[in-house]
This record gives structure tokens, sequence and C-alpha cells, in this order.
């Protein structure tokens, strides 16, 4: 029998054992009630506990058995897994049934079992970080096996071709050569030009709407810049190789510089656009959150409001302002889809940002479709290059995040 | 040091005036935000609007016995390289099916070749100059015209250009987006419920907390490396699947619902919990009948907007695989689907000038669809926002 | 007593969600660039004028869907590979040791591999040696083996324009590469006794040759934008694009269909796929694709893929093909060597 076929069986078994288990519950529960016992619980909180004590020991069997089968490929057959689960579950039932009983606490029982399940449900994330530090983790080490690590932190050439041929059996692989230098230097340059485009926008907009803007611009403005942080990157990623680069490219031609179609000033600049949001909404959180004593003073002291800006109101915010930029940079150094469509293929170590040059994000993806094979040291180098991206932004994170901490410290704000 | 007060005012006012000049700056920079927003609003629309019309042809169709085998027989050879190959390829299959067509003809009009459609749009293409003066000819007769393409919303995805839709994409999007918030909707809201009124406020608790926000800021491709490696690798789930897609898109909306979760329910005064511990509820049904329904449209919205940000990412459904190439317009979990922005990157790669107003036009329609969600999300909230 | 009917009906229908019971039916192929065009014009075909649903199908490369079609039998492993070059013999018995033992070979055409560039271009012309010049890791000069030194063309020739040597060209995965070491590089290096008996097949690795991955289309795209560099593609790939791309002329022929057909044009190969024949059971439709492929309908001299560029083969071998699909003939190693 098919695996989808058991697994509708069993789920419609299990159904018609929580139906029955439901009502049971209820039926005796309320037929001790009316012959004049007082109860500790309603007779659906008895009938809710019979349900959970069938169903639940029998899912979590079945999905210990699914896990066992996958972990250590054990072979038990599905069938006489469901079917061990079926026995627990009508098992569950008696045991239950038995325990309706007027001193019995069913809904305490009911409210441990779900506070259990919402604790549950919060580690659900705990170990999605868990997960993606192991699939990283494991796959990196592989390829850290392979070649060495310091090797790929501080090797200038990008060359993997050869492994291929390795792993295929034709070859050895000698000649491919992982060092990712190029790759981050790459990266480094897009997300520089994005943050030369986004921090001065992003904060004198923020700057604008906090300090000058009357209230109705203010109530558009927000939204309108929200779009910007709306729009897919996949659009922001035509609109890139589409229309920018060649206006790029004939800018360059006219000012007698040489630019090829995948320069770097495309993605970088549209990276910008796209960042500008977070800059600015989270700066003018912050400078909304700098206490309002502190431009009175200033201008008690005759400052005119430029000056307060400048001098007091910025610097206070200097933490928070900070804070967003560095969360704007690791956003960008994680930005994929816009430098996979505008950006070049070429490992490229240059300072000249009209020449094409490939990012850290575009050979994950490059090593991850097409060719799949798990033993060539093309595809783990995605993992390792995804190690130490994983790195580089969760630092950003975190310094950014104690920043904000520090700001909210020193201003007493709550609500940041 | 003393200044004149001449000196003094003449100071003053240039104070002011660097002041007003920032003022300025700062309004322009925000309205350059502005600007960039309305020109690449104006660039998608000004080429993905011509997608919605394509070029037909009307002409007369014989069923003859030869075209029940090749149907390039039924047309007329003049026109023949001018009409789409999916006009001409199901002609056997029609026949095969109703024999009692054969012998007869009719007018219709059918679906032009993607050359005629760019030529009468004026684009780049490959038809030779005697074959234009031709199509002039035949425009001027309403031979050929452009009209709705009705093509783009009802077929799905293909190799020949005038035959490309996106209601595959759209299909695929709609799978994609029900197991992601399958998995994420309640397993959000329960973290939520938990970590703001049954939570102790001790060490594990904190570091859920740090762990949720560090998992709302890590690269989309990161979670596209766990689906392949865990979802793929380890527990079988079918490759390039909406299954794999949800459960890899669902990770990373949990973060979004959750913290907006947490902001709805943390805008529930205490009153109305101290209202119910009053009467004697227990902690799980003041938050079951008080807290949560209070809560719900925060709650609504938040994941509207989370839902909105998963249907735009198309990083990690690239690596899990969901950018193979898919005619049919499917409605499984498990078969391989594509999603609305892999089909456009799909389409961005294509080199024929044709499928450049297809991209852009996939781009519209996306950017309807986020920008109507958003919208209902802002008035949503708007609508039930209680002030407290 | 309605919350609970409620609560009922709502786990029904999600159980019944997960319980749709599902055949394979869904025919999966990998392979070639080169052949993809072709592939997945039949696959689209396949599904819109049969019930069947239409193939999903992958762009590997050559090499990297053989490695997949060769990893076994069974779930998760493709039922048809392309290939733009044949089978090699240590792949074939990579697929016996896996336990892929029956498999049918078919050839369903002829390619050529074009050297293209931007139409904007004057028209150009190249011998083996000199694109060998333009692309080799290792040269001769003054009879030394030295890193390759050449950055422009007409460093390499005189007669050659004055251009930057810039190509964009398939990755190890790709046939279309392989097809280019063994008919390009090997024949021109192995009359140069400084690389010794066999021939040199290593490119070089410093920027010049740009490996564009496996979509082809992508390099077509490249061409047009960076009109100054080449590509190296397939025949089918110029053919589609004629209104923006040309090619170079190669030992003084020009890269056109009877040229190509006949051997005239020296980078010639031929388009193959393979079918895994021990998956015919669970998946139903997969031998009606096949014969689809291989009617004339197809890659007939007036077939619908000869129109979207393919070299179609002569009519005698066409039917001999066609036959040995039909039957199903089990290949042995004995026709790779």
């Amino acid at each position: 029998m098919q695996t989808n076929q058991l697994l509708l069986i069993f789920c419609s078994a299990l159904l018609l054992l929580g139906l029955l288990a439901f009502f049971a519950g209820r039926s005796k529960a309320t037929r001790l009630r009316s012959a004049g016992t007082a109860m500790f619980a309603q007779p659906d909180q008895y009938a809710w506990f019979t349900v959970l004590s069938t169903a639940g020991p029998a899912v979590v069997v079945s999905a210990l058995g699914a896990f066992v089968l996958l972990l250590m490929g054990a072979d038990i057959p599905t069938l006489y897994l469901l079917a061990a689960s079926l026995v627990i579950a009508a098992i569950g039932l008696l045991v239950s049934l038995n325990q309706v009983k007027p001193d019995f606490h069913a809904r305490q029982a009911i409210e441990r079992v779900i506070r259990m399940t919402l604790a549950g449900a919060a580690l659900i994330s705990i170990l999605t970080t868990f997960g993606i530090l192991i699939s990283i983790i494991s796959e990196a080490l592989r390829f850290f096996q392979m070649h060495s690590f310091w090797e790929f932190i501080t090797g200038t050439t990008w060359n993997p071709g050869a492994s291929f041929l390795a792993s295929a059996g034709r070859g050895d692989g000698s000649g491919a050569e992982f060092g990712s230098v190029p790759l981050f230097a790459g990266t480094f340059m897009i997300t520089a030009i994005a943050m030369l485009v986004a921090v001065p926008i992003g904060l004198l907009s923020a700057i604008y709407m906090s300090e000058f803007a009357p209230r109705k611009v203010r109530t558009v403005a927000k939204p309108v810049l929200e779009v910007l942080a709306g729009i897919p990157t996949v659009v922001y990623g035509f609109f890139a190789a589409i229309t920018v680069a060649p206006i790029i490219v004939n800018i360059a031609g006219f000012l007698g510089l040489d630019a090829s179609y995948n320069n770097a000033l495309a993605p970088g600049i549209v990276m910008g656009i796209m960042i500008i949001p977070f800059i600015s909404s989270l700066s003018d959180d912050v400078i909304n959150a700098v206490p309002d004593s502190m431009r009175q003073g200033s201008l008690a002291l005759g400052m005119t409001k430029g000056e307060t800006i400048r001098d007091v109101v910025v610097p206070a915010a200097m933490p928070g302002i900070i804070s967003a930029s560095l969360l704007g940079m690791s956003r960008a150094m994680g930005e994929t889809m816009i430098v996979v469509m505008a950006a070049g293929m070429r490992p490229n170590l240059t300072a000249n940002p009209l020449e094409d040059m490939t990012t850290v994000t575009v050979r994950i993806v490059a090593a991850l479709t097409g060719d799949q094979e798990f033993e060539s040291a093309e595809t783990l180098s995605a993992f390792a290059l995804g190690l130490v991206l994983f790195v580089i932004t969760l630092a950003l994170n975190l310094v950014s995040v104690l920043m904000i901490r520090r700001f909210r410290e020193k201003y007493r704000v709550n609500n940041l | 040091m003393s200044h004149s007060f001449d000196e003094i005012s003449q100071q003053l006012k240039r104070r002011h005036r660097k002041s007003t000049r920032l003022k300025w700056i700062t309004m322009g920079s925000l309205g350059l935000a502005g600007l960039f927003l309305v020109l690449f609003f104006a660039d998608m629309l000004s080429k993905g609007l011509p997608a919605f019309q394509q070029a037909y042809i009307q002409t007369e169709i014989s069923y003859t016995q030869e075209a029940e085998t090749d149907g390039r027989r039924a047309f007329d050879e003049e026109l023949l390289p001018l009409i789409s190959r999916t006009a001409v390829r199901t002609i056997p299959l029609e026949l095969r099916n109703n024999p009692d067509m054969i012998g007869t003809s009719k007018a219709e009009w059918v679906l032009a070749n993607s050359d005629v459609d760019q030529y009468l749009k004026g684009h780049r293409h490959r038809l030779s100059d005697e074959e234009q003066e031709a199509l002039d000819a035949r425009v001027e007769s309403g031979q050929v015209d452009l009209r709705f393409n009705t093509t783009f919303f009802g077929s799905g995805d293909s190799k020949i250009a005038e035959n490309a839709g996106i209601l595959s994409a759209v299909v695929g999007t709609i799978m994609t987006m029900i197991v992601t918030l399958a998995i994420s909707f309640p397993i959000g809201v329960m973290t939520a419920i938990y970590l703001e009124e049954f939570a102790p406020d001790n060490r594990l608790t904190q570091i859920i907390e740090i762990n949720i926000n560090n998992l709302a800021a890590i690269p989309s491709i990161l979670f596209g490396l766990l689906g392949l490696a865990i979802f793929i690798n380890f527990f079988g789930v079918p490759r390039s699947s909406p299954l794999v897609g949800g459960m890899t898109l669902a990770l990373m909306t949990l973060p979004v619902i959750i913290i907006s979760t947490r902001t709805a329910l943390r805008s529930v005064p205490e009153s109305i919990r101290h209202a119910g511990f009053g009467v004697g509820c227990s902690r799980w049904q003041v938050v079951r009948d008080h807290v949560l329904p209070l809560a719900m449209p925060g709650i609504m919205t938040g994941s509207i907007i989370g839902l909105a940000q998963a249907m735009g990412e198309t990083a990690p459904l690239i690596i899990v695989g969901m950018v193979a190439f898919i005619p049919d317009v499917g409605v499984s979990f498990t078969n391989a689907a594509t999603v609305m922005p892999a089909q456009i990157f799909t389409w961005a790669g294509e080199p024929e000038q044709a499928f450049v107003e297809k991209t852009a036009g996939g781009i519209l329609v996306l950017l309807t669809i986020l920008i109507s969600l958003n919208a209902f999300a802002v008035v949503m909230r708007k609508k039930f926002e209680r002030r407290w | 007593m309605n919350r609970i009917l409620k609560t009922t009906v709502i786990a029904a229908a999600v159980m019944s969600v997960a319980g749709v019971a599902q055949a394979r039916d869904q025919i999966r192929i990998v392979g070639s660039s080169t052949v993809y065009p072709f592939a997945s014009y039949v696959t689209e075909e396949f599904g819109a004028t049969t019930g069947n649903p239409t193939p999903v199908i992958e762009s590997t490369g050559s090499g990297g869907g053989l490695r997949l079609f060769c990893n076994g039998v069974g779930e998760g492993t493709p039922d048809i590979t392309n290939a733009s070059r044949r089978m090699k013999v240590s792949e074939f018995e990579r697929c016996e040791e896996n336990g892929v033992t029956d498999i049918t070979e078919a050839k369903i055409g002829s390619d050529g591999i074009v050297l293209g560039q931007s139409s904007e271009n004057d028209d150009i012309a190249l011998t083996r040696e000199q694109i060998f010049m333009a692309v080799a890791a290792m040269v001769p000069v003054d009879g030394e083996l030295v890193e390759n030194p050449y950055t422009n063309w007409s460093e390499i020739d005189s007669s050659l324009p004055d251009r930057e040597i810039s190509i964009y060209g398939p990755p190890t995965t790709s046939g279309t590469r392989d097809a280019f070491e063994e008919l390009v590089m090997e024949s021109a290096s192995e009359g140069m006794d400084v690389y010794g008996d066999e021939g040199y097949t290593d490119i070089r690795s410093d920027g010049v040759y740009i490996d564009a991955g496996e979509n082809d289309n992508l390099i077509v795209q490249r061409l047009s934008e960076d009109t100054g560099a080449f590509g190296i593609f397939g025949y089918s790939f110029l053919e589609e694009n004629t209104d923006t791309i040309s090619a170079a002329s190669i030992d003084g022929v020009d890269p056109e269909a009877e040229a190509i057909s006949s051997g005239d044009y020296p980078i010639a190969r031929s388009l193959w796929f393979y079918v895994k024949n021990q998956h015919a059971e669970d998946v139903p439709p997969m031998y009606d694709y096949v014969d689809m492929f291989m009617s004339e309908m197809m890659i007939g001299d007036d077939g619908y893929l000869r129109d979207i560029g393919l070299i179609v083969l002569p009519e005698g071998e066409r039917e001999e093909w066609r036959q040995a699909v039909a039957d199903r003939t089990s290949m042995t190693a004995d026709v790779l060597k």
C-alpha cells in the first residue's frame, strides 16, 4: 500500500477515535455530575482531556518513529508504525476514560498540555537557528577538509572549474582554487556604493520628516518610503540590469570611460535605493526618541534650528543612526537577487566600480543551481561562503543591537 | 571680543540661512527618494503595459485531411510564417477528437508570431523588409491587430514568447503561500502567546527572544541553504515543490509574525486581563477568550504583511529548485512548480526581445498584488484599531 | 455541538489534502543546455497535445546530467538525460556500478559550436590555432611554454582586429565545453611538439575566458551588451538570434546547416539523449515522450525542431535510430569505444 493511502487511513482512524473519545468522556462526566457529585471541571473539559490523551500519544509515537526512520535509516515498515500508534491511541482512550472522576482536575491537565505545546512552538525558532547552523557548518566542514581554510580566507583566485571533473571521476581536481578574497571584495564594493547612496538620503529624509515636515507630509511620506522597501528584490534586479546599467554605460562612455554592462555601480545604486527606507525609518524613530528637553535647551541658548539638529540632536541619536546603518549594511551584504541579475560572473579584485565583478551571493547561487553533487568541492564551497556570510551579518547585527541598547539606556527611552 | 550690533545681526542672518538651507536639503533628499519611486514605476509601466496587448491575425483555417497529421497544412502558406506555432500544433489533436470537422473551414483570429507582435509594438524584431511591407498592408486592411492579451493571464509559461503566461506562476504562488501560512501562522502566534503571556522571565526566554531577532536579520539565501540541506537532502521533500518552498518561506516569515503578534498582544491593556482573573478565569481562558480576540486585527495585519514579504522572495526558492520550466497549471503540493518572482527571474534571462515586456508585465502583476495586500492590511488596521 | 462539528470538518479537510494519492507521471529530464531548447519544445508539445503532464526539464550541462542519471535507479534520479556529446566509457561504467544497466541511446541530430559575437561587429574569420592561442592556459612563446600573455586578438595574428580578447564560455559541466576542448584545442595542439604527444586542453583562468554558467541564453544576452566579446555556444542559439548575433567562420568555413551536417565545418558534433528503461513501469508516459521526440514531426526534414535550429540527420540514419529507440535497444560499452 502506498504511504499516502496509509496516512489517509491513519488520520481518519485517529479522527474517529478522537470523536469517540470526546463524546464518551463528555457523557461520562455529565452522568457523574447529574448523579449529584460536585466535579472539579466542566464536562466539556473532561471531554477534551480524553481527546488529548487519545490523539496525543499516537501522534507523538508516530512522529518519533518517523524521525527514527529518517535518522537511523531503520527499516520499520510504515504499516506497523501506524498500527502501533493506533493501538496506543486506543489504550489512551480507555485509560483516560477511567480517569474521568469527580476529583480529577481536568482543566488543569489540559492547560498544562497547552502550555507545553506553546513552549514547544517557541522552541521551534531555536530549532530553526540550529538547523541553519548545522546545515551550513556540516557541509562547510566537509569543504574545509578538501581545501585549506587559510587559502579560502586569504587566496585571491577563485577558479572552481576542475573540481567538477574530479567528482565525475574524470580527473583529480587539481588546479581548482578557492580563494574567496575577490568575492568578498566585490560584495564590499557593492555594499559600499549602496551605503553611499542610502545613508545620506535616508538620514536627511529622516531629519526632514522628524524635524521639519508638517504632519500631513509625514503621514504621506512614511508609507511612500515603505513602498520602496516592499518592492521585491527580483524586480529591483530587473530594473538594475535593464534600465540602470545601460544608462551608466552611456554616461561613462560620454565621459570617455569604459564601463562594462555588468558594472558594480548599477546594482550598488539600486541596492542603495532599496535600503533607504531601512535607514530612514529607523533613524526617524531614533531622532524622535531624543528627549525634547535637549532641543528646547539648545534653542533657549540661542542656537538656530539647523545648528540644534547638527550639533545636538544628531550626535545624541548617533548610536541609533549607526545601528540603522549597520543593519542596512548587513542587508546589503546578504542581498542576492539584485546582484545575480545585474552584477557579473567573473571574480575580479579591483577598485574600479565600472568593471564587472561578482559577489559572494552570486557564487552561492551559481554553485547550487545546475550541477548539484554534494561530493563536489564547488557545491560545498557555497556552504563555506554561506558560513562566512552568516558570521559577518551576525556580527553586524549584534553590534547594531548593542548600540541601540546603549542609546536606550542613555536616554531612558522605552519604545525602541 | 565685542562685536557691533551689525556684525551680530549679519552673523545671525547667516546662521538662519544655513538653517533654512538644511531644511531645503533634507526636503530635497526626501523628494529624491520619492523621485526614484516615480521613475521606477514609470519605467515598469512603460515596459510592462504593452505586454497586456498581443498581436492577432485573422485568417481562414481549413481543416483538411492532411491537417490531421501536420497542422501546418491547415493554413495559408503565405500567412504561415506570421502565425504562432501554438495555433498550429493543436490542430491535429482537435481533428482527432472531432473527426467531423474535416472538410470544413472557418475564419478565426489566431495568435500571431512574436516577431509580428514586436514589430507592431515598435521593438526589435526579425522580419525582413518584404515581410514588413506585407504586414503593413495587412494591418491597413484590418487583418492584423493588437488585442487584449488573454494568453498572458490564462496560460502557463512557454518557450514560445507569444504564448507565455503567468497563470502557472500565480497558482504556484498561491499553493506555496498556503503552505507558508499553514506552517508559520499557528507556530508564530503560539510562540508569541507563549512569550508574552506564559513565559517566565528567565534566561531561556531571553535566549529565545534574542534568537528570534537574529532570525529576522539573517540573509534570505541562507534559509535556502537550510531548505536544500535539511528539507530536500535529509527529509526527502520533493525538490521544486510548493511544499518545500512553503516550508522554507515559513521559517523566514516566522520572526515577522512573532514580532507583530507580540506587539498586538502587548497593545491589549492589562485591565482586560485583570478583569478576567477577577472573575476566576485561568490564564489560558483569559488569553483564549479575551486577549486573543482583541489582538486578532493586529495579528491579521501583521500576518498579511509577512505574507506579502514572503511572496516577493526569490533567492531561497531558487536554491530549493523552484525555477523549473512549468507550462502546466498544476494544483499539487508535491509536483514541481514555480512562483511569480521566480518566473520573472527566468523570463529576465531569455534573450528573445519579446520576453522583456513579458518580464515587465509579470512585474506589474506582482506589484499590483503586493500593493493591494499591503493597502488592505493598512486599511484593516485603521478600521479595527482600538484606542485604549 | 457546533464547535465540535466545525473542528471535525476542518480536521477532515486538512487530512484529506495530505492524503491525496500521487502516482508519478511527471517525467524528469536533465542534461545538456544545448539540447535544452529542443527538448523543452518537445516537452511543451507533449504536455499540450497529449493528456499527460508536461515533463520537468532542467538544464544542468551534459556532464552534470550524465552524473545525475548514473547515480542510480528509483525515486530522485532522472528518467532521461540529454547530452551534446556521446556518453564516455567511464560514465557508462559508473552507471553499471550504480545499477543503471538498461539504457537506450538516441541520436537526434547534429550541432555545430560557433564562436558568436554581436552582429554590430564586422564579419571575422578565425582559425582553430588562433582560437587555441587565445584561450589556452599555457602557450608556446619562442619555443617555451609560458602563461598566456595575449590580451588582444591582434597580438596573436596581425591580420586580426584590434580587439580585447574576451570570451564567454561554458563551464566544465557542459558538453559544449568538452566538445570545444576536443575539437578545437586538442586538434589545434596535437601538431605542436611543445605539448608532447597528447593535445592540450587547459583553459586560462585569468579572466579572459569567463565561465558564464549553463544558461546559454545568458551568453547571448551578454554579447548584445558587451559588443567586443565572443561567446561559445551551439548553432541553434545562433539561428534563433540572427537579429543580434553573427558568428565567425572557422578555418574558412561559415557555420551553416549544410556545412555542419556534411562535416565541412570543423567544430561539429552530434546531439543525444539517454533513456533509463528501468523507469518505464514507474513513469508510464516516458516512452510516449521518447517516441514523439524521435518522430518525423520533430526531427524530420520538415520537422518543428528544424525550424528552431536543429541540424537534422540524413534520412537513413534517422530511420536507424528511430528503430533502435522503438525496439528499446539496451546499449553496451562497445558502441562508445
